[in-house]
């Protein structure tokens, strides 16, 4: 049990990496909150939050605290993928993309501050992704908010290590969620589509949601006591970061 | 530590004598994993093979100079392909680091023996079993001195990036038999090794360190067990800084 009595919350907690997360984390022992704006089943605490709606963001992470009398952790899971030519992306739909991606982990990160200090410490950890390390095509708004991601948890690092929290990024290759089916599923040729992503990736399989939460239970744990600001790639060998 | 993940596996520990190797020995043990030590100071090799038995796992403790290719081969003839190697032995040149300049070619070559060569000869011994068993987990050790440079170590820094790139290629050879192969990259620890440096050395280093603390071999040992387990299985190819936040990259 090694989040025996830490209370976690995840955003984009009802489905693919989040939903996988907070069920590990739960197995391990945490008292999990989970944030989406999807219908959230199954155990822990289920607070419907849209996070491209920045103004429900606060209230929610209060919400959350005082459901789990306070907060040891957070994991940043909820996300948005976006596959426009450049010429083709309206301004509405790159601000979408930050916004979810990118504006959201810090409006949640500074929401979820007072709690976690008052805990004497915790954890943040964020999903983001191999988009953030290698770029993708066709993929600018994703890429640029994911990278943007990695640099706010690694300057965050050094802001809160004083208070004895530790910020780190895990950046997923392919995983099996319902975005990622998404992403090729309606290619003209789905099939060559998802071999020539396969192709990018050492080990020749997609990832499992279950082997992102691991890793995020890793960096949530004090097996990663002296880890912060790291960017984990749990990708299948194909960034070699 | 209450989860034994690592219960019937058989793990290899080059290095197994003092500070990481030692601590990531007793994690380990700790955690249920028999265990093959290597190193070449016997006594102190003894002494934490002792202490790894306490734990009620079986220890074979085999003193060796693993820069040797014959001794590599003899000693890893000896025991059964493990489940899990770590690949941790290796030193700078200390005392006798030198300003490249000044630097003496004999000295490279036993940093990039003892720090890059033995990784590939013990790597070399373990690879065929793995390959057939179709599973396994290789963990080598780097240093932040192969990003960054570190002066007067020209020789330890390109034996660490050496390993990176050992550990690159050969994740990618790997990779379709079920053996991840990764790299962890501590800075910061306290070990023999840190607790000779000059004080004002340390208090340079300490102020680097967002953490603002040295770590203990424990907090390596804990990301070792990581790349090590089960929970590690998509990871493949990469390096992890274990630095207290001091280079981020």
């Amino acid at each position: 049990m090694r989040l025996a009595g830490r209370r976690i919350l995840v955003t984009g907690g009802a489905s693919g990496i989040g939903r996988a997360i907070g069920a590990r984390f739960m197995a391990e022992g945490a008292r999990v909150a989970l944030l989406d704006k999807a219908p959230i089943e199954g155990d822990g605490v289920a607070i419907r939050c849209d996070l491209a709606d920045t103004a429900a963001i606060a209230p929610s992470v209060v919400q959350a605290v005082a459901a789990l009398g306070g907060l040891d952790g957070v994991v940043h899971s909820a996300g948005v993928d976006l596959l426009r030519p450049l010429a083709e992306m309206t301004q509405a739909e790159w601000a979408r993309v930050i916004a979810v991606n990118l504006t959201a982990p810090m409006l949640v990160s500074q929401a979820a501050l007072p709690a976690l200090t008052e805990a004497g410490g915790g954890t943040i950890v964020a999903i983001a992704s191999g988009a953030a390390l290698r770029p993708l095509p066709e993929r600018t708004a994703y890429c640029a908010a994911k990278a943007g991601l990695v640099m706010f948890c690694k300057s965050l690092s050094i802001e809160l290590a004083p208070r004895n929290i530790r910020v780190n990024a895990i950046c997923p290759g392919i995983i099996d969620t319902p975005m990622w089916r998404a992403s090729w599923e309606g290619a003209a040729d789905p099939q060559a589509e998802l071999a020539m992503i396969l192709d990018r990736y050492v080990i020749k399989r997609v990832g499992r949601a279950e082997e992102i939460a691991d890793a995020a239970l890793f960096l949530s744990c004090g097996e990663s006591s002296y880890v912060t600001g790291a960017a984990l790639a749990v990708d299948g060998g194909r960034t070699f970061h | 530590m209450s989860t034994r993940r690592f219960e019937g596996k058989q793990v290899a520990i080059t290095g197994a004598a003092n500070g990481i190797g030692r601590a990531t020995a007793l994690r380990f043990a700790a955690e249920g994993a028999g265990l093959a030590l290597f190193d070449i100071e016997a006594e102190p090799l003894a002494t934490t093979a002792s202490e790894c038995r306490t734990m009620g796992v079986d220890v074979a403790a085999i003193p060796a100079d693993l820069t040797q290719r014959a001794a590599v081969e003899r000693v890893f003839a000896g025991i059964r392909t493990p489940d899990i190697l770590f690949n941790n032995v290796g030193q700078s040149a200390r005392e006798k680091s030198r300003l490249f300049h000044e630097s003496d070619p004999d000295t490279w070559r036993f940093v990039l023996d003892v720090s890059l060569t033995t990784t590939m000869l013990v790597s070399r011994q373990v690879v065929p079993g793995m390959r057939e068993r179709r599973a396994g987990r290789i963990i080598n050790m780097s240093t932040e001195s192969a990003f960054y440079g570190d002066v007067g170590m020209v020789d330890y820094a390109a034996a660490k990036m050496g390993v990176i790139g050992f550990t690159r290629s050969l994740a990618r050879e790997l990779a379709g038999f079920g053996v991840n192969v990764n790299v962890v990259a501590p800075a910061g620890i306290r070990t023999r090794a840190h607790d000779r440096l000059p004080r004002a050395m340390i208090d340079m280093v300490l102020n680097s360190v967002p953490m603002g603390f040295l770590a203990e071999p424990e907090d390596v040992a804990g990301v070792v067990a990581f790349l090590a387990s089960d929970d590690a299985r998509y990871i493949t190819g990469q390096t992890l800084l274990i630095d207290g936040g001091r280079w981020m990259i």
